[in-house]
């Protein structure tokens, strides 16, 4: 039947949930095109011989072959258009470098409009408060003025904290320091937080 | 000592305006347009002298906090303070940033088809995104898959393809200046339309269309 | 004519709930600018912080700060917190049984009464006398008060209203409902438009 290469591509999305990126379907993709490359010669072959023979009779047929046309292409742009916005929440997501799994799974035409994308939205943060700049990709939660208990789990050296107070963070050591502050650290594994 | 880190603040900047703006006050409007624009269901117009003030003190508090002593008592509290206001300056930014992406062809046609004079939807940094996010998305597009369909089916209209906001969606909104006679359209057929008076200080839940020009004015917050 | 919408518009519902979503870590957010009056035990002249001055200090001497700084001197073994006179074992309860009797909301001893008794009692319990009481009566409160608001959201839905008003609603309990309420009206109204011939441009005849 008509269009089922099409519902299949939807159906593949579908299944993976938000913020996931299945490989890109170049095969289903040519499929749909070559489906709709038949369909049209086929309508253009009909649509000459009603215009020429007078055979009304196959209007009915030109029409459904136009819907399967339309519905493939409104298919194709959803699929596509659906994985950009995927692709588009990574940059937010994962920063500037997407990790590799993610690559992976995308079109060399895909990874051109990231690499766009990106560039477009670094050129807009530059430009912000007249050129000064800012990164609206940090701060994604309301900062927090509270302090939390951490163990340092490897030498880390110096560190400093915002009333100018040096910290040595030295593997074992425990520290009392802005939570905001230690987020990336603990992010990193450099420190553990101790719930007391 | 902290007069430093704060003798003028920007004053230039607050007193641009007809009516005189405290930095307080500027901080108050960024958190009023944060809340409209994360709530709002259409993109609102830009604030950017709001954006550029706040972006201003951030800027000049900033550099007083690199010129302090060590171990300044008052810096992690300037510091704080810093941090907050950066979060709602950035998150209002994004907000505006994925509805601008979301209705890219139609944020677009709105701003090319404005008059003379009408204040702006985009700052000219968002219009210069908005442009380059269009362009990327239709040559993408266009090179992947429409140019090698069929020769009438090769053009896609975005404006059609991409939905429109929708602006029957229903909001959360607290009342700032007292609002009579506020049309309330029915939700079936066989409901009747009515009026409301919408109070100062209360709070209702409506669809957002008819009271989007209040949320201009100002007249109502949502929430 | 194409949409990018597809057949059966899944991407769209996926957008519209981060939109208009609002994290309880910001409506805590919002509440932490709250003035709260604590008892420092040092010294330091007048603060001008961008959204107004703070100060002085002084050891012993009762200042109005808010209470993300309140928080965070307290965690530094800075300051002592009072309490907001709302915060007390009797008024609260007499709070409860009000709230239990009527139907309606009443109104709240502070529009952020919420998160303020999780932020205290969290970081300054020691500062709350019955605190745990507290804890509970509020709790109480707020369980009824969400209970309440539940019925209305359903009742709001099923009968198709049009128009509601949520005065003495604080912002917490708004949000807890927000997105399943916005979301549930949305939806209905795309499904009543739907039904609708030609009533929508864009939003067309599926191919």
């Amino acid at each position: 039947m008509f269009c089922e290469k099409a519902i299949e591509l939807i159906r593949e999305l579908q299944r993976n949930s938000e913020g996931q990126l299945p490989a890109f379907n170049e095969d289903g993709l040519r499929q749909i095109l070559q489906e709709m490359e038949a369909l049209y010669e086929q309508n253009q072959a009909d649509v000459n011989k009603a215009k020429s023979a007078a055979r009304s009779d196959l209007i009915p047929s030109i029409k459904l072959r136009h819907c399967c046309l339309l519905r493939n292409q409104r298919c194709i742009m959803a699929y596509l258009y659906d994985r950009l916005l995927r692709i588009r929440a990574l940059r937010w997501e994962y920063g500037s470098v997407l990790p590799a799994n993610v690559r992976f799974h995308m079109s060399a035409e895909e990874v051109q409009w990231f690499s766009q994308y990106k560039k477009s939205l670094a050129s807009f943060m530059r430009s912000l408060g007249g050129g000064a700049g800012l990164d609206i990709t940090q701060d994604m939660k309301p900062p927090k003025s509270l302090y939390i208990q951490v163990r340092c789990l490897k030498d880390h050296g110096e560190f400093e904290i915002d009333d100018g107070t040096v910290i040595l963070l030295k593997k074992n050591s425990q520290h009392f320091l802005p939570r905001w502050k230690c987020e990336q650290l603990i992010r990193q594994g450099v420190l553990e937080h101790v719930v007391s | 000592e902290n007069e430093s880190m704060s003798d003028s603040l920007s004053d230039d900047c607050v007193s641009q305006e007809e009516d005189v703006m405290t930095p307080a006050e500027l901080i108050s409007k960024l958190e009023e347009a944060w809340l409209n624009e994360k709530f709002s269901p259409e993109l609102l117009e830009n604030r950017s002298e709001v954006v550029e003030c706040v972006m201003e003190q951030l800027t000049h508090m900033e550099s007083n906090l690199q010129r302090v002593k060590k171990g300044d008592a008052k810096a992690s509290v300037h510091r704080m303070e810093i941090d907050r206001i950066r979060f709602v300056l950035s998150s209002y930014l994004r907000s505006r940033l994925q509805k601008i992406e979301k209705f890219f062809p139609h944020v677009l046609e709105k701003e090319k088809s404005r008059a003379e004079g009408q204040p702006s939807l985009l700052s000219p940094e968002e219009f210069a995104f908005a442009k380059e996010y269009y362009a990327n998305t239709e040559t993408y597009l266009k090179a992947v898959a429409l140019k090698r369909m069929p020769p009438n089916l090769q053009a896609v209209d975005l404006l059609k393809a991409v939905p429109e906001p929708c602006l029957d969606s229903f909001v959360f909104l607290q009342v700032k200046e007292r609002q009579e006679n506020i049309f309330v359209e029915p939700e079936t057929d066989d409901q009747r339309e009515y009026v409301v008076d919408l109070e100062e200080g209360s709070q209702h839940l409506m669809r957002y269309r008819t009271i989007a020009p209040l949320v201009y004015s100002g007249a109502v917050q949502l929430i | 004519m194409t949409s990018l919408s597809t057949p059966r518009c899944f991407w769209l519902v996926r957008f519209a709930a981060r939109e208009t979503a609002m994290d309880p870590s910001e409506v805590e957010f919002l509440a932490e600018k709250q003035l709260v009056k604590i008892i420092p035990n040092f010294s330091l002249d007048k603060i001008y912080l961008i959204g107004g001055d703070l100060g002085p200090f002084n050891p012993g001497l009762p200042v109005e700060v808010p209470v993300w700084l309140a928080l965070n001197l307290k965690q530094r073994q800075k300051c002592r917190i009072i309490p907001p006179d709302w915060m007390d074992v009797e008024k609260l309860e007499e709070m409860r049984e009000l709230e239990r009797k009527e139907d309606a909301f009443t109104p709240v001893p502070s529009p952020h009464y919420m998160e303020l008794t999780k932020l205290l009692l969290n970081h300054a319990s020691d500062n709350i006398p019955k605190a745990d009481e507290i804890r509970t009566l509020v709790k109480d409160i707020w369980d009824t008060r969400i209970a309440k608001l539940r019925l209305s959201a359903d009742s709001f839905i099923s009968q198709q209203e049009a128009h509601a008003q949520l005065d003495n609603l604080t912002l917490m309990e708004i949000n807890t409902v927000r997105e399943f309420l916005l979301d549930s009206l949305n939806c209905m109204y795309k499904l009543r438009s739907n039904l609708q011939p030609g009533s929508r441009k864009g939003q067309l005849t599926d191919y």
